[in-house]
């Protein structure tokens, strides 16, 4: 068991939109004087750590950060931990979910650093999200994400390397984190501006996953030329593994999300492994539901049906000059049916085929929320790369 | 196991809602069988839903799709494709997204071929530009078979095969979909539409709002729109519903006086690790778009039981109630014929 410090720093920065749109976003910095990123900067801890996150506001109005899933959180502001609690003013009003670090400046002369600390005490994904003026600061982009890995988790050790311990069904080989969300841009401005904040007339033109709207959502992390949208959402594996997709519910709206090849596991739900006792209550869809606040841990895998070369298809595939490839200007296909073989694509058409790999869309079935501002391929929506064996390397490692 | 052939063609047409409106769409038509120089008559003859694609597990479906092209659109070459909803372990070739593999151009057709194993209630859907094509109405059902089905020995007229539990009397499917009239007219002309401003002004069921939903004739009436929504069955009887929402919105249907049994989610039955029967009561389907819950009940004393979206403001046509996603269950006392087909 580790102490593990982790320092947030509130402030203020801008994301960009596919489309060229420029988003003024409060979120997490991940060191002082850098501008805010979306989401929040991954934290990825082991059960049984003692986890210390220091916030440092450099909003102008306070800001805090909740746990949800999180027992016996403390606060320290300097004058010793204490358990948190909600916040009201003297009236007997709530003002904040949870303790809160004032903004620079304010007249009451309350402490803009604080320190969060809590034992990871049980394995899981977890949302973290600001619990002060929430339609406000959550909407602005004051999330993210907590990955708890189980005590006995051993990458080296397949039956170890799992999402909920050993024996729980929940091996994987790879595992990715998708933090989705809605950016209504007026909202935003009106921050920006110094405006009125008018949740009531809420109505998002972007729809994202881990900040990104596609198709930035497919580009790599740390991407240079999305400074402050370090999280890419393509997830990759080799056929037959086992991936963990992680989703987080960040935006105010619920998005079912549906990934083509094939249904996912749900094995947990907010953190909690979805077992009674001796049953185990995990279930296969081919659209989840991730909803507001909500957290979904689900085992994808891809295995075919047996097509390759020497088991062809039982179609002939047209000479793709006479279909319609790439309409975008873009391809994500090989020219071939079958897994690891590349051929010829159009010319005129951009392929972004690696190595003959497998593309099967992930999407909201919510279709407005795929395109930007209206406009189609966008939003919430990647793509899951399906490799030949032994192609791809270290993809899909959460640090 | 059997060989199901079968040919769809893409075009366009118009659908009419209960007012008398009528409504520029994009769909799908069935011309199985049809020789080629009849096919260019079903230009423009889109229907909505499109065609019941139906299979048996282990049977071979090819299906081919003819981009017919758009008569009412004729400058619009849009491709189009078919995306099997919820087919485990398919291959991009046969998965009908454009951006992954290929689509079918005006003039062209392409084999899909899909080896069903696992039975259950999915949806097709076009997946060329899909926020247009599917408000514009290219969706249609889906059913897949358990593979000892049998409609004539009641043990094995099931959802998901014998001892599963799943026995039914008749079925009917509960497609739900919603219809923007502004994106719809926007579209017929050659107007840009913003998707996030997407609003319906119309909910359906199987294609149709309310009253047309238990309006049982077809044809003159409904030329583009097949399929009513209409639940009719005798006291007694086991019932299955097809719950599938091709919709933008959640919806949450409910039969008043009637609870149903949930009895598979996504095609996928709610058994436990040791095979424990986990189907559960619910009297409201909430339903996402994209998901499919199939449901049974057993009908009740004779008599009309309403059907309609506790989600209350969809239950309008164009902001006049009633109308929308309501319909009804018709329980009769013993006198119904049975059922030829699904939802007939």
């Amino acid at each position: 068991m580790a102490t593990r410090n982790i320092n947030l720093w509130a402030a203020d920065g801008y994301i960009s939109m596919p489309d060229g749109f420029s988003v003024y976003i409060w979120g997490f910095a991940p060191s002082a004087g850098a501008r805010a990123q979306l989401p929040a900067p991954r934290i990825v801890v082991n059960q049984g750590d003692d986890v210390k996150i220091t916030l440092v506001n450099g909003l102008p109005e306070a800001t805090s950060i909740v746990f949800p899933g999180q027992d016996n959180v403390t606060v320290d502001d300097g004058t010793g931990p204490r358990p948190v609690g909600p916040r009201f003013d003297g009236s007997g009003n709530l003002i904040s979910l949870t303790d809160f670090a004032d903004y620079p400046g304010n007249p009451d002369g309350n402490p803009t650093v604080i320190t969060y600390s809590f034992t990871a005490f049980r394995p899981g994904t977890y949302i973290l999200e600001s619990g002060t003026n929430p339609h406000k600061q959550v909407h602005m982009g004051l999330y993210g994400a907590l990955v708890v890995r189980p005590a006995d988790y051993d990458p080296g050790v397949p039956s170890r390397k799992t999402a909920y311990g050993e024996n729980t069904g929940t091996e994987f080989d790879r595992e990715y984190l998708l933090v989705v969300s809605e950016i209504d841009p007026e909202l935003h401005r009106a921050v920006r501006l110094g405006q009125p904040y008018r949740i009531r007339g809420y109505k998002p033109r972007y729809w994202t996953m881990n900040g990104r709207a596609a198709p930035d959502t497919m580009f790599p992390d740390s991407a240079g030329y999305l400074p402050n949208q370090p999280y890419s959402s393509m997830i990759m594996l080799e056929k037959d593994e086992k991936v963990l997709i992680r989703y987080v519910g960040a935006g105010i709206e619920n998005h079912p999300l549906h990934p083509h090849g094939n249904h996912t596991r749900v094995v947990a739900l907010d953190g909690h492994l979805l077992q009674n006792g001796p049953y185990n209550l995990s279930y296969k869809r081919f659209t989840v539901l991730a909803e507001a606040g909500q957290t979904y841990d689900q085992i994808y895998t891809w295995s075919g049906i047996g097509y390759d070369q020497t088991h062809p298809i039982p179609t002939t595939v047209p000479n793709p000059r006479n279909l319609a490839v790439g309409d975008a200007g873009w391809t994500m296909w090989s020219g071939s049916p079958y897994l690891g073989e590349k051929k010829d694509i159009p010319v005129g058409v951009t392929s972004f085929n690696e190595l003959g790999e497998y593309h099967f869309m992930l999407h909201s079935h919510e279709e407005p929320q795929i395109t930007n501002w209206g406009e189609f391929p966008g939003g919430m929506m990647t793509m899951i790369a399906v490799y030949p064996e032994g192609t791809l390397g270290n993809a899909g490692t959460l640090e | 196991m059997a060989a199901v052939e079968k040919r769809f063609g893409a075009t366009d047409g118009h659908i009419r809602m209960p007012e008398g409106s009528l409504h520029y769409m994009f769909g799908f038509v069935d011309i199985t069988g049809l020789p080629e120089e009849e096919i260019f008559g079903c230009r423009g003859k889109a229907q909505l839903l499109g065609p019941l694609l139906e299979a048996k597990v282990g049977d071979e479906v090819y299906l081919t799709l003819t981009n017919l092209g758009m008569p009412g659109r004729p400058d619009l070459d849009d491709s189009h494709t078919i995306h099997w909803h919820g087919f485990p372990n398919q291959i991009p070739l046969w998965d009908g997204v454009p951006e992954a593999s290929l689509a079918i151009p005006v003039g062209r057709d392409f084999v899909y071929y899909y080896k069903p194993l696992h039975p259950g209630t999915y949806m097709y859907h076009c997946h060329f530009e899909p926020v247009e094509h599917i408000q514009m109405g290219m969706v249609g059902p889906l059913l897949v078979r358990p593979a000892d089905f049998d409609p004539d020995i009641p043990a094995f007229k099931t959802a998901y095969g014998n001892g599963t539990g799943t026995e039914f009397d008749r079925e009917y499917f509960v497609f739900l979909t919603e219809l923007d009239a502004k994106a719809h007219h926007q579209i017929a002309i050659v107007q840009e539409y913003d998707w996030s401003e997407f609003q319906p002004d119309y909910w359906m069921i199987n294609g149709r709002a309310y009253p047309d939903t238990i309006n049982e004739t077809n044809g003159s009436v409904f030329p583009n729109q097949p399929y009513h929504a209409r639940i009719r069955a005798n006291s007694g009887e086991r019932i299955l519903l097809r719950f599938v929402n091709l919709g933008y919105q959640q919806h949450a249907i409910q039969i008043l006086g009637i609870p149903l049994s949930v009895i598979a989610q996504d095609a996928q039955r709610p058994i436990g690790i040791h095979g424990e029967n986990l189907s559960y009561r619910k009297n409201v389907i909430y339903i996402a778009a994209g998901q499919t819950i199939d449901a049974l009940f057993t009908a009740p004393a004779p008599g009309k039981y309403p059907l309609f979206n506790r989600n209350c403001h969809k239950n309008i046509n164009a902001g006049t109630a009633p109308g929308g996603m309501v319909s009804e269950a018709d329980i009769f006392a013993g006198t119904l014929p049975p059922q030829p087909g699904p939802g007939q």
